[in-house]
């Protein structure tokens, strides 16, 4: 049964995280650990021809500096099996940054000198560093095609088309990768920073050779990981695990954010373009839209993927999308928050703007006629679509309806421009397995273990709100056991499937706890909570185990879950097709002389079905809002193609927004729950909150100057 | 980073001459926002830190009648945060709050703000050899010239360097003609802090005039005519915690409707703390509207040399200029 509106919650770990109590995973003290730090490459291709050892091992305190000749051969590529762990230590220098040593010392500071201490030697070889760079391949992906959208094209009645463009990003969540292995009495436990413990553990174990039964990774707090810390796993975590192993001591490495930079995944630059046809009237019949982005030599980031939104969220009926990778030498892309559609959304919706603009209809108006009841990819119903709910709310809050159409029309007492603009988003609603524990004690205790990973987005808190609405336990003595592959199996938690492989199964697992009570209890009227009822019939605990799956998955995926594989189901679920959306209104004010652009308001309205949690919720939209701020703006990483790497790789140079560039930010919540999607009625949040709001700005930047912008960051040399 | 001796002396001349018995190399550190941060890019190597925070009488602040002496030591977020500052000196005030973040502010100290590296992603990054940078490795080549140069110099480079000078307070400094107290080797001097930064030339790698071994004790600026007015105004990639892309620090004097003089310094877009004569004779006489700001600002960058990326510096700046320019009249009465 679908639960009925969530109250309003306070965070549960908040308390603990401002007292830094909350251990995250470089917090974990572990005694007799030895320090680490990699060497980076410092060619972008080529070959590592000698490597001098001999002055970081007299720096004192160094105790070994690991070589590729320390680590076994990569395990062999099994034809559609799981994607190969990371690569451990090589001499073939893919791109600039990979790590060709690691140097192990009694502390921190003699690992830092020892690595710079290391003398390495190359071959160098020609590379590509840009996606226009000379020796990119390119490759293209799988087509997306349904309809005739040529045709309708060539005979539509209003054409709109244009290039765009989205840079590339980076992460940068505050806390960094870090690694603590510890090798003891033949296990192998890994506190790691991760939105997979199940995957890391397979990986590692893949990677070093070694049975994943022996393998233990926990991950109960992860400072941040937007994609970063996920699917792909890090190239530092075998290492240091075979440092253990190999040194018998525990090994914590904390890999500095230069490094971070070389390193993990990013945001690939990517180019998008697209006609968009449509009626006299503002039909939206057919797009064809060829999106590519930079890849590396082997990367897997889907580039088809860009499709999955814009193929979506109007109802057209004729589309045409290809794809390509253009593989060039960096380390592997990967996905980061609202992975394709901050790009593709970036790309449909200022085109949807031109088309409003075009037309001469209002930008709201015009989407409020488009939205659909049908999935044209797949022929299917969508679960639920309340995007136009999210249009005309968002409207409403903003005072829309007082906006004057005309670029530059609006002004503001000191003469800045005003530019109002709208931007939808959506995003696919998933789902993922999950096993549940739930143990009541006579004694006050409550100890709940699944899988999840807690990346700051609340999900402890949405498990506790399902606990403590349905089961009469003790809240102060409530725990919840997750991101650690020692109780439950664990899922990676990632593209917004959190809740849906969370809140269902603490559902079902309160669910089944009261049938254990009453059928503990027989009839017996008892009063107080469930720990007192339990003490008066004497019984220590009662202690129950389920399972959820997806929609359309069979109880066979609980297998991969065990193996810590991804098992994702969605968005086209056997019978119909779930996304979820967002509308985003912005207010921007650009400076008469100097151009400067703010960001004074936002109004930001959701369908993610029934919100579990509705403070967490608010705090994941205005987090993605933010960052679409920031993804507008600012942030760009810098690659000098005579060099390869990241040039602007610290929080100084890599721009963020910052607490002085964000003003209101107004969150409303459509709460109608989904029927189809889960037993919970809810759908992902984490990423569309920020798909959508960047064209937004982009919309409201053209309506206060009248410039459409076709490629982000918009800086102020655009505008000047 | 590699492993220093320590020092903490107690007056500043054990602290010279702790510097010139040291091996090459040595530095003196106070709040070490600036120097650690290098160290641990590998791009200062330091033998020997002399940490001259001990040293009493360096953390004064002094309002007289006729000037303003501040302590090398008083740190950053102290003179954004003075009330006495912030009406009599508005310019200092802004240039400080403006600069870095409240942390860094709370650390770091007006003395060794002057002495603040340039930000050129060449020079901090390419420790390991990867970039040459003339003035990381004297001779090597500028890879910024031909680079990603959206944040350097259109003025002062040279076929050497297009570094930019990163300062806000020496901005200021220069706009205020104020002047430094040194001691040294040879004794105690004092210098036009306009005086103390170097063109790069083709020794980019030498960046101020102070001589090996001399520490900057305190800080003298002028009290501004009664009745001018001045600014800092700074235009960056975001509103706190960055860089000036173009900034301008401006005090203006007027008689009647007309500037009887201006004084203007630039930061974000110069090789060193850059005073725009041309653009100060330009307004005397002149009323103060956006027309004659903005020739003033113009003016500022007629001798500018843009790179790749970076033209857009040339009329943000002007236009930085002119606000601040139509700012400080505003705050200024005849």
């Amino acid at each position: 049964m679908i639960p009925a509106s969530f109250p309003d919650r306070a965070r549960i770990d908040a308390r603990d995280k401002v007292l830094g109590v909350a251990r995250f995973s470089a917090d974990v003290p572990v005694t007799g650990v030895l320090y680490a730090m990699m060497v980076p490459a410092r060619i972008a291709k080529g070959t590592l021809t000698g490597l001098d050892t001999a002055a970081a091992l007299r720096v004192p305190g160094v105790v070994r500096v690991l070589t590729e000749a320390d680590f076994p051969a990569p395990p062999p590529v099994i034809e559609n099996g799981p994607p190969p762990p990371p690569p451990t230590l090589e001499r073939e220098i893919a791109y600039r940054g990979q790590p060709v040593a690691l140097v192990v010392a009694e502390t921190l500071e003699a690992a830092i000198e020892g690595a710079a201490a290391v003398v390495c030697t190359y071959a160098a070889a020609p590379f590509a560093a840009l996606i226009d760079s000379e020796g990119g391949v390119r490759e293209m992906g799988e087509e997306i095609v349904f309809g005739d959208a040529e045709a309708t094209l060539a005979s539509a009645a209003v054409v709109v088309e244009g290039e765009f463009l989205s840079p590339t990003q980076h992460h940068n969540p505050i806390e960094l990768l870090a690694t603590t292995a510890v090798w003891e009495a033949g296990r192998l436990t890994l506190h790691e920073a991760t939105q997979g413990a199940g995957g890391t553990r397979g990986m590692t174990a893949r990677a070093l050779g070694i049975d994943p039964g022996v393998v233990d990774v926990k991950s109960p707090y992860v400072g941040g990981g937007f994609g970063q810390k996920g699917g792909l796993g890090q190239r530092q975590t075998a290492l240091i695990a075979h440092a253990s192993m190999l040194l018998g001591r525990p090994v914590k490495l904390v890999t500095p954010r230069g490094q971070i930079f070389h390193l993990a995944t990013y945001r690939p630059l990517s180019r998008h373009r697209i006609r968009l046809g449509a009626t006299a009237e503002g039909r939206m019949v057919a797009m064809q839209y060829d999106a590519e982005q930079e890849q590396s030599r082997h990367g897997i980031f889907p580039s088809a993927e860009y499709h999955e939104t814009t193929s979506r969220m109007y109802g057209i009926a004729n589309y045409l999308g290809t794809s390509a990778d253009v593989r060039i030498d960096r380390q592997p892309p990967g996905w980061m928050r609202a992975p394709h559609p901050q790009a593709s959304g970036f790309a449909m919706e200022s085109m949807v703007d031109e088309l409003a603009y075009r037309l001469g209809q209002d930008p709201v108006a015009l989407r409020l006629a488009n939205t659909g009841d049908v999935d044209f990819r797949t022929g299917q119903p969508f679960s639920s679509n309340h995007l136009n709910a999210c249009l005309e709310e968002g409207a409403r809050r903003f005072g829309w309806s007082s906006r004057t159409a005309e670029p530059g029309s609006m002004t503001a007492d000191d003469g800045s421009l005003v530019g109002w603009g709208v931007a939808c988003g959506s995003y696919p609603s998933m789902m993922v397995p999950a096993v549940a524990t739930l143990r009541i004690g006579a004694d006050g205790s409550t100890r709940y273990a699944a899988s999840g990973h807690e990346m700051g987005q609340g999900i402890r808190t949405a498990i506790a709100s399902v606990l403590l609405e349905s089961l009469e336990i003790d809240p102060e003595r409530l725990e919840i056991l997750i991101g650690d592959t020692t109780a439950a199996p664990q899922h990676i938690t990632a593209g917004s499937w959190g809740s849906a492989g969370a809140v269902p199964v603490a559902m079902r697992a309160a669910a089944r706890m009261r049938e254990a009570v009453a059928e503990l209890l027989d009839g017996r009227e008892i009063a107080g909570n469930l720990h007192r009822r339990l003490a008066t019939v004497r019984r220590p605990f009662l202690e129950i185990e389920v399972s959820e799956v997806g929609p359309g998955q069979g109880q066979d995926v609980l297998q991969a879950l065990q193996y810590g594989a991804p098992a994702v189901a969605g968005p086209a679920y056997p019978t119909f097709t779930t996304m979820s959306y967002i509308a985003h209104f912005v207010e921007v004010r650009v400076e008469p002389t100097t151009r400067r652009v703010r960001v004074p308001r936002v109004v930001s309205i959701v369908d993610c079905g029934r919100v579990i949690s509705p403070r967490t919720a608010e705090s994941q939209v205005r987090g993605g809002v933010v960052w679409a701020i920031g993804a507008a703006l600012r942030e760009a990483t810098e690659v000098d193609p005579r060099y390869g790497g990241y040039l602007n790789n610290d929080l100084a140079d890599y721009v963020v927004a910052v607490n002085a560039d964000i003003g209101a930010i107004d969150v409303g919540f459509i709460d109608q729950p989904d029927p189809l999607a889960n037993s919970a009625g809810l759908k992902g949040l984490g990423e569309v909150a920020m798909v959508g709001a960047s064209p937004a700005i982009a919309n409201a930047i053209f309506h206060a100057t009248g410039r459409r912008l076709h490629e982000l960051p918009i800086r102020i040399e655009h505008l000047l | 980073m590699h492993p220093f001796d320590y020092i903490r002396p107690a007056t500043p001349q054990d602290a010279v001459a702790a510097f010139a018995n040291a091996e090459a190399g040595a530095r003196y550190i106070a709040g070490g926002t600036t120097l650690y941060d290098l160290m641990k890019l590998d791009i200062e190597r330091p033998p020997l830190l002399i940490d001259v925070t001990a040293i009493a009488g360096l953390g004064e602040v002094d309002i007289g009648d006729e000037r303003l002496r501040v302590g090398a030591l008083v740190p950053m977020s102290t003179i954004a945060a003075d009330p006495d500052i912030g009406r009599d000196y508005p310019v200092l005030a802004e240039s400080l709050a403006k600069a870095a973040s409240q942390q860094l502010r709370n650390m770091a100290t007006v003395g060794g703000n002057l002495l603040q590296r340039t930000r050129c992603m060449y020079f901090r990054n390419g420790a390991d050899g990867a970039f040459p940078c003339n003035k990381r490795q004297p001779g090597s080549g500028c890879a910024a010239i031909d680079g990603l140069d959206r944040g350097q110099a259109v003025l002062g480079t040279s076929a050497s360097c297009t570094a930019v000078s990163p300062g806000d307070w020496p901005v200021a400094l220069t706009a205020l003609d104020a002047s430094v107290e040194i001691v040294g080797p040879a004794g105690a001097r004092r210098m036009l802090v306009a005086d103390l930064y170097r063109l790069p030339g083709d020794t980019p790698h030498l960046e101020f005039s102070l001589t090996p071994g001399e520490l900057i004790t305190g800080i003298e600026i002028p009290r501004p005519a009664a009745g001018s007015g001045s600014t800092y105004h700074k235009i960056r990639d975001r509103e706190s915690y960055a860089f000036a892309l173009a900034s301008a620090a401006v005090v203006v004097q007027r008689d009647g409707d007309l500037v009887s003089r201006a004084r203007i310094a630039l930061g974000g877009v110069a090789t060193r703390p850059w005073r725009a004569t041309e653009a100060e004779d330009l307004l005397v006489g002149q009323p103060l509207t956006i027309e004659t700001a903005l020739a003033a600002g113009r003016a500022a960058f007629s001798t500018a040399t843009p790179g790749h990326h970076n033209g857009f510096k040339l009329e943000l700046g002007a236009r930085t200029v002119a606000d601040a320019l139509l700012i400080a009249a505003e705050r200024s009465r005849t």
